[in-house]
């Protein structure tokens, strides 16, 4: 295959969702689906490709660390795969009139090129340049929704949002003045010198707070239960599952190659802790269910925090699990929370009308929890154990963190059950939409493969943890050196 | 230019910053915010523009038959048409979502919005507001279970 398919990843969705206003008729219902398909076919064929040897574009034959790198090692392709399929699940079939369809289709594949972009992106800036289009594209999406409340919540999403980004251009451009290069490669040649000291740390916290919002790190999460409770389900489950997944991969990329610093590591594990605590806390208080689901995507991506911190490839293979398990399980959770997002009143009895949907719900809140042998107690496990096998007492701290808060997840959670299988004639609850069951339905079927065949899936996992984690192998592959006597 | 106006402009874009972090913090006017916002990235904008500047430098355009010369890093002359290309549109949708969400709650006042959005979110879930903040949510539930 060649290389130059990898722009393709960004930017065939992109093309589509500008042209998607001008296909005539019936056909332009299609361009989206058949766009993703596309892009997941790409994915799946870089997939075996890139299992020995990453893949590297130098857009426009300017050699790194001069022009645009593209890169894709596993994850990437894991991931550009994973974008395109989710979109897919989470595509807005139907809405209220074709102009306002329209738009939200342009917008989700806006989204999906961007999403596609940060995971073969090989540079900094363009890190930056395909964050702010999924920002964008994301703020377009909460607002969809055209009530006032989702108008305010995003309000406030763009305002953090964009003073976030503000401070992570600032990240970039001290990391800038140091260096000179924004390639991610060049950079990791030049960090040991240039970098590791407090200026560069300082670069690194910005960068780390500016692409945090995405990945509803502490401090700079306070919008997601706001646009959670007021945006589409298909919003949330792609904001929760997607793109937060994204922004934690441009992140850790950047934590990997650039910062392997205990310093940078603590930052992370404590920022996730905080974010752990304040998640499942704030989840148990919550009132509806939608809000609950928010609250406890925080803790869960604080988990997933925690995770990377871990040095090695242990803590990185923990994370991808905790990650990729969150992809799967609380997008699902939005879907159905669709209809049955309110109070536990208001779903009171639920599962007698739908025995299918609750079944599910209860499945994807079994492995949320951890219970074996679901795909999220290998979560858990991984994540545990790789904290375990720490030195130092707050490494201890986060794993004692993550047992006791199970407990208060299991609180809010079993009540969510309790309800749904409860009696109470004096509430008709909401039965499920189709799409939710469907939609929700392939997410449990995969998380039912994953979970049997579990052991199969323990080497693959490791091996992208131990590539991606190889930032001698990736500086080698981008900048290869100059053989003496050969022409550049 | 000298050294000491490039100074000079580096402090006055650190100062926007600020004051623009500052706005989008201390404001309770949505349009405030807004501006609070474009002057904050006014100021990162500037920043970037500095750090490639010399100012015994010129602009980094090669033309056949001049001498190459020192020029300024042109680079974060790229960067910075992105960041203000990006900024003007997402300043353009904020003002457009504080335009809509006047026009439906009928003040441009953070935190009035904020309780109404509240309110809002709390009818459309069926859950009551929080009067107690020591009630966990599922009391009710089970109270009124109790009863039935």
């Amino acid at each position: 295959m060649n290389h130059s398919v990898l722009a393709l990843v960004p930017a065939l969705p992109l093309l589509a969702s500008f042209l998607l206003p001008l296909v005539p008729g019936a056909a332009r219902r299609l361009v989206g689906p058949l766009t993703l398909l596309a892009v997941a076919f790409i994915g799946l064929n870089l997939w075996p490709l890139v299992q020995t040897e990453p893949m590297v574009l130098a857009v426009g034959d300017f050699a790194p660390p001069l022009g645009i790198t593209f890169y894709a090692d596993s994850v990437s392709a894991l991931f550009v795969i994973a974008v395109a399929l989710v979109t897919l699940v989470l595509w807005p079939w139907s809405g209220s009139d074709a102009g306002n369809l329209d738009r939200k289709q342009s917008l989700t594949l806006i989204l999906a090129g961007a999403c596609g972009g940060l995971a073969v992106s090989g540079d900094l800036f363009n890190v930056y340049v395909f964050y702010e289009l999924a920002a964008v594209a994301s703020f377009g999406l909460a607002a969809g929704a055209r009530t006032a409340a989702a108008q305010i919540a995003t309000f406030r999403y763009v305002v953090i949002g964009s003073l976030c980004s503000l401070l992570a251009l600032l990240g970039i451009t001290l990391i800038y003045v140091q260096t000179g290069t924004v390639n991610l490669a060049h950079l990791a040649q030049l960090a040991p010198l240039k970098l590791h000291n407090p200026l560069g740390l300082a670069a690194f916290f910005m960068i780390l707070l500016g692409l945090g919002v995405k990945a509803e790190l502490f401090l700079v999460n306070t919008w997601a239960p706001d646009v959670y409770a007021t945006a589409e389900a298909r919003v949330s489950g792609l904001l929760a599952g997607l793109v937060s997944k994204l922004a934690l991969l441009a992140v850790v990329r950047l934590l990997v190659l650039i910062f392997p610093l205990p310093e940078a590591r603590d930052a992370l594990l404590l920022l996730g802790m905080l974010g752990i605590l304040s998640g499942e806390f704030a989840a148990f208080r919550a009132r509806d269910v939608k809000r609950m689901l928010a609250w406890s995507s925080i803790a869960q991506l604080g988990a997933a925090f925690v995770a990377f911190a871990i040095p090695g490839p242990a803590g990185l293979a923990a994370g991808l699990a905790v990650a990729l398990h969150h992809l799967l399980v609380k997008p699902a959770l939005f879907l159905l929370a669709d209809r049955w997002g309110g109070s536990l009143a208001q779903i009171t009895g639920a599962a007698r009308n739908s025995p299918v949907s609750a079944g599910l719900f209860v499945l994807f809140i079994l492995s949320m929890l951890g219970v074996p042998p679901l795909p999220g107690f290998w979560a858990k496990y991984l994540l545990l154990s790789g904290l375990a096998a720490q030195p130092e007492g707050l490494w201890w701290l986060a794993g004692a963190i993550i047992l006791l808060t199970t407990v208060v997840e299991a609180v809010y959670l079993f009540r969510v059950i309790g309800a749904l299988y409860g009696r109470d004639h004096t509430v008709t609850p909401k039965t499920q939409s189709a799409t939710a069951v469907i939609g929700s339905g392939v997410f449990a079927a995969v998380l039912l493969a994953v979970a049997f065949s579990a052991p199969l899936l323990a080497l693959p996992l490791n091996r992208m943890a131990v590539q991606m984690a190889d930032s001698a192998a990736y500086i080698a592959r981008v900048l290869p050196p100059v053989l003496p006597g050969v022409a550049p | 230019m000298t050294e000491f106006t490039l100074y000079t402009f580096l402090a006055a874009s650190l100062g926007l910053i600020a004051i623009g972090i500052g706005g989008v913090i201390l404001s309770r006017n949505l349009f405030r915010i807004v501006l609070a916002l474009s002057i904050a990235e006014a100021g990162g904008n500037l920043l970037l523009v500095l750090i490639g500047f010399r100012h015994d430098a010129i602009a980094p355009i090669i033309e056949p038959g001049r001498a190459l010369t020192t020029m300024v890093d042109s680079i974060p002359q790229a960067m910075v048409l992105t960041s203000i290309v990006i900024g003007a549109g997402v300043q353009a949708l904020a003002l457009a979502l504080a335009i809509r969400a006047r026009a439906s709650y009928g003040t441009l006042d953070m935190g009035i919005m904020r309780a109404r959005m509240e309110a809002d979110i709390n009818r459309v879930a069926g859950a009551e507001s929080a009067a107690s903040l020591h009630a966990p949510a599922s009391s009710s539930t089970l109270l009124t279970e109790r009863k039935a």
